[in-house]
């Protein structure tokens, strides 16, 4: 569709992906609509790179980034790992591919089961692909729990005798075991405290550099999310609306939505407080999206045609894409 | 220790404008392993019209000093165990149950978190809303539906009148807690106390929200003590602010002299451990290790263990640093204080924002 696909050699890739899920009510399940969640994403991270994705909750990131994984089956469209279409793959070669595509979930309590030791946790990836057993995977584990900056004391603990930073850290770890090339971060540092958070980042920052790792990063806070990318897409209601190098993302912003992201963004300068601009109304849901532009009702620009056709996400600057009428015919602002 | 009051902020209280004076005040906790002194000698005071944000990261005691406040920490476990909380010159620690629910709800009100879990599923939002009316003020059922309507219209819910026959799983997360804010605002309180209004809400919403609260404040003069994790939301919207840790105030000021000069090394780590939008990718400084648990305070300085100016310096083990006033008050300005030895040393620090 865009030119995401347009410089070849992602390393991960999505090619127009639709996720829909039937929305079922009534005593007889009758299928009363679809819940499009991810509706159209064309999307491409390179090696070593990291891709935020950023949005309100409903605007379908946790379910593009699990859809990737392959944790979701797709509705339609394609995902392509080096190259080739992972959706053919099944059973052992599916497994296979999951060495090399990992996941870091957000909530550091919900991810660990609760019954298992450290070490068991973060073994668990050796075990299933048969890579290491006894004294050999302890040492492993043992190796990946200083890497992520937790004590080998740690192994034969269990989850809740750690704080929240440092569950993130066992679920850091349990995913970069297998030494993968991409993972999936939905949002790792939302439930933790700044100081905290701040030891997160710098700690993914470090393991991509020392493992040439690539990053979907996901998040709805657009100051982690521009501090850690390279490039940023901007999601509401199950499509990309822009996408663009963090710097000229948040230094000239296109989509009236990305804008009035960036505006409520509280300024840390009590100095200077100004009158901002304000979305009105809430996220609409994914169920029914309005007509035309989904953004449109809450749109301070919109003009009669965004009611009545989807704007496509155009190439305005090289990188820079967005999805909205005037932004692209007058891309000054 | 308990009922000493020394320090600067319960000392520098020339009264007059103080609407809440909180004086060292301690909220414990028994537990099997021992005493959690989730509060452990806090004293603050909440100007009339002011809105003074209490600051800190989770466990630092932030919430439960709101809950000792309004009376509210659950007993047992929970019990105030030194401490005055003078409201217009009376103690609440000291109050009745019966006197201190003519006060909650009524002079002090507050705003949760969680929206959802704050309203009762089963009643629909107008009742919810009139119910303080009823039981704080003598209305008829009448006057209190029409006062409610006029409520929700006040914190902009669009359409009011069916609004007000709905279910709180109608509404969405945004008119949900304008919602609360309506009920908070039903017999207009002179205090304000929100924990965290904004955390659950989507961004966008969340600075709705935020404008609705400085709207109102501005409308009825309240004061507002807001409690967050936020330094963005600080900045944005509190006049003074107190930073806590580890169960008590580690620096507190107006806003504008602790944003263009914190003196305390764990507000810098605050600062420089955020994100920021600038032009260039900088690494985080983080604040290394974690919170320490209320069980087992560190001795000495309760921050030194992560803090980067003490540097294993023999002062900040052994010895606790007094809350004191390092530029003098001056004016209508409150004192800013700081709880570090070497305060003078983070006065020089360099943060960036």
């Amino acid at each position: 569709m865009s030119g995401a696909n347009a410089a070849n050699g992602y390393l991960v890739e999505v090619r127009d992906l639709r996720k829909h899920f039937p929305v079922r009510a009534g005593v007889f399940s009758r299928l009363r609509g679809w819940l499009r969640a991810v509706d159209g994403v064309s999307l491409g991270v390179g090696a070593g790179e990291t891709v935020g994705l950023v949005g309100e909750s409903g605007c379908g990131k946790t379910t593009l980034g699990r859809t990737i994984l392959r944790l979701l089956e797709p509705t339609t469209g394609d995902i392509l790992f080096a190259g080739r279409s992972i959706l053919p793959l099944h059973g052992t070669e599916l497994r296979a591919l999951r060495r090399d595509m990992q996941i870091i979930f957000q909530d550091p309590y919900g991810s660990l089961n609760p019954r298992m030791t450290v070490a068991r946790i973060v073994g668990e990836p050796f075990a299933v692909h048969r890579v290491a057993r006894g004294r050999e995977r302890r040492r492993l584990v043992t190796q990946l729990l200083e890497r992520v900056g937790l004590e080998p004391e740690a192994l034969d603990r269990y989850p809740h005798e750690f704080s929240g930073g440092q569950r993130q850290r066992i679920g850091i770890a349990r995913a970069i075991a297998l030494a993968p090339k991409f993972i999936v971060c939905d949002e790792p540092v939302s439930s933790l405290d700044v100081s905290i958070q701040a030891q997160i980042l710098n700690l993914l920052e470090d393991l991509q550099e020392e493992f040439g790792l690539s990053y979907l990063f996901i998040a709805h806070d657009l100051r982690v999310v521009a501090h850690i990318s390279q490039r940023v897409a901007v999601m509401y209601l199950g499509r990309i609306v822009e996408l663009a190098p963090r710097r000229e993302l948040y230094q000239s912003p296109l989509h009236p939505y990305t804008r009035a992201l960036l505006a409520a963004i509280p300024t840390i300068d009590p100095v200077s407080r100004r009158p901002k601009l304000r979305l009105p109304g809430d996220v609409p849901s994914p169920v029914n999206p309005p007509p035309g532009c989904p953004f449109h009702p809450r749109c301070p620009v919109a003009e009669p045609a965004c009611q009545e056709t989807e704007p496509k996400l155009t190439e305005v600057s090289p990188g820079h894409f967005v999805a909205c009428f005037v932004a692209v015919r007058s891309p000054e602002g | 220790m308990a009922g000493e009051r020394q320090t600067g902020a319960g000392r520098a209280a020339p009264g007059g404008d103080g609407l809440l004076q909180v004086e060292e005040l301690r909220t414990y906790f028994d537990t099997d392993e021992g005493t959690a002194r989730a509060v452990d000698g806090v004293s603050f005071r909440v100007s009339r019209g002011r809105t003074l944000g209490l600051v800190g990261e989770s466990g630092c005691g932030k919430s439960v000093t709101a809950l000792s406040i309004l009376r509210l920490v659950p007993s047992p476990p929970g019990r105030i165990a030194s401490g005055r909380i003078l409201f217009e010159g009376r103690d609440l620690v000291t109050l009745s149950n019966e006197e201190m629910r003519q006060v909650r709800g009524n002079r002090i009100a507050m705003v949760f978190q969680e929206p959802m879990t704050s309203l009762n599923p089963v009643f629909t939002i107008g009742s919810q809303v009139s119910e303080a009316l009823l039981f704080h003020r003598k209305v008829t059922k009448a006057e209190a539906r029409a006062e409610t309507v006029e409520l929700l219209r006040r914190v902009h819910l669009p359409a009011p009148e069916e609004r007000a026959d709905a279910y709180p799983h109608q509404l969405s997360g945004g008119m949900k807690q304008r919602a609360m804010i309506a009920m908070a605002l039903a017999c207009r309180p002179d205090l304000l106390i929100a924990d965290e209004p904004t955390t659950a809400l989507d961004v966008t919403v969340a600075a709705q929200i935020l404008d609705l609260l400085k709207e109102l404040q501005a409308d009825f003069g309240m004061s507002v003590l807001l409690i967050t994790h936020d330094m963005g939301v600080v900045a944005e919207t509190t006049d003074e602010v107190a930073v806590m840790y580890a169960g008590h105030l580690v620096e507190s000021g107006s806003t504008p002299a602790l944003f263009t000069r914190p003196l305390h090394p764990y507000t810098i780590g605050l600062f420089r451990s955020l994100p920021t939008l600038g032009a260039e990718q900088r690494r985080l400084a983080a604040i290394p290790g974690t919170v320490p648990s209320p069980l087992r305070f560190p001795a000495g300085c309760r921050f030194h263990p992560r803090c980067f100016l003490s540097r294993g310096r023999g002062r900040c083990r052994e010895e606790e640093p007094e809350f004191r006033a390092l530029v003098p008050p001056g004016g209508a300005e409150p004192p800013h204080l700081s709880r570090c030895h070497f305060a003078e040393e983070a006065a020089e620090v360099e943060v960036e924002l």
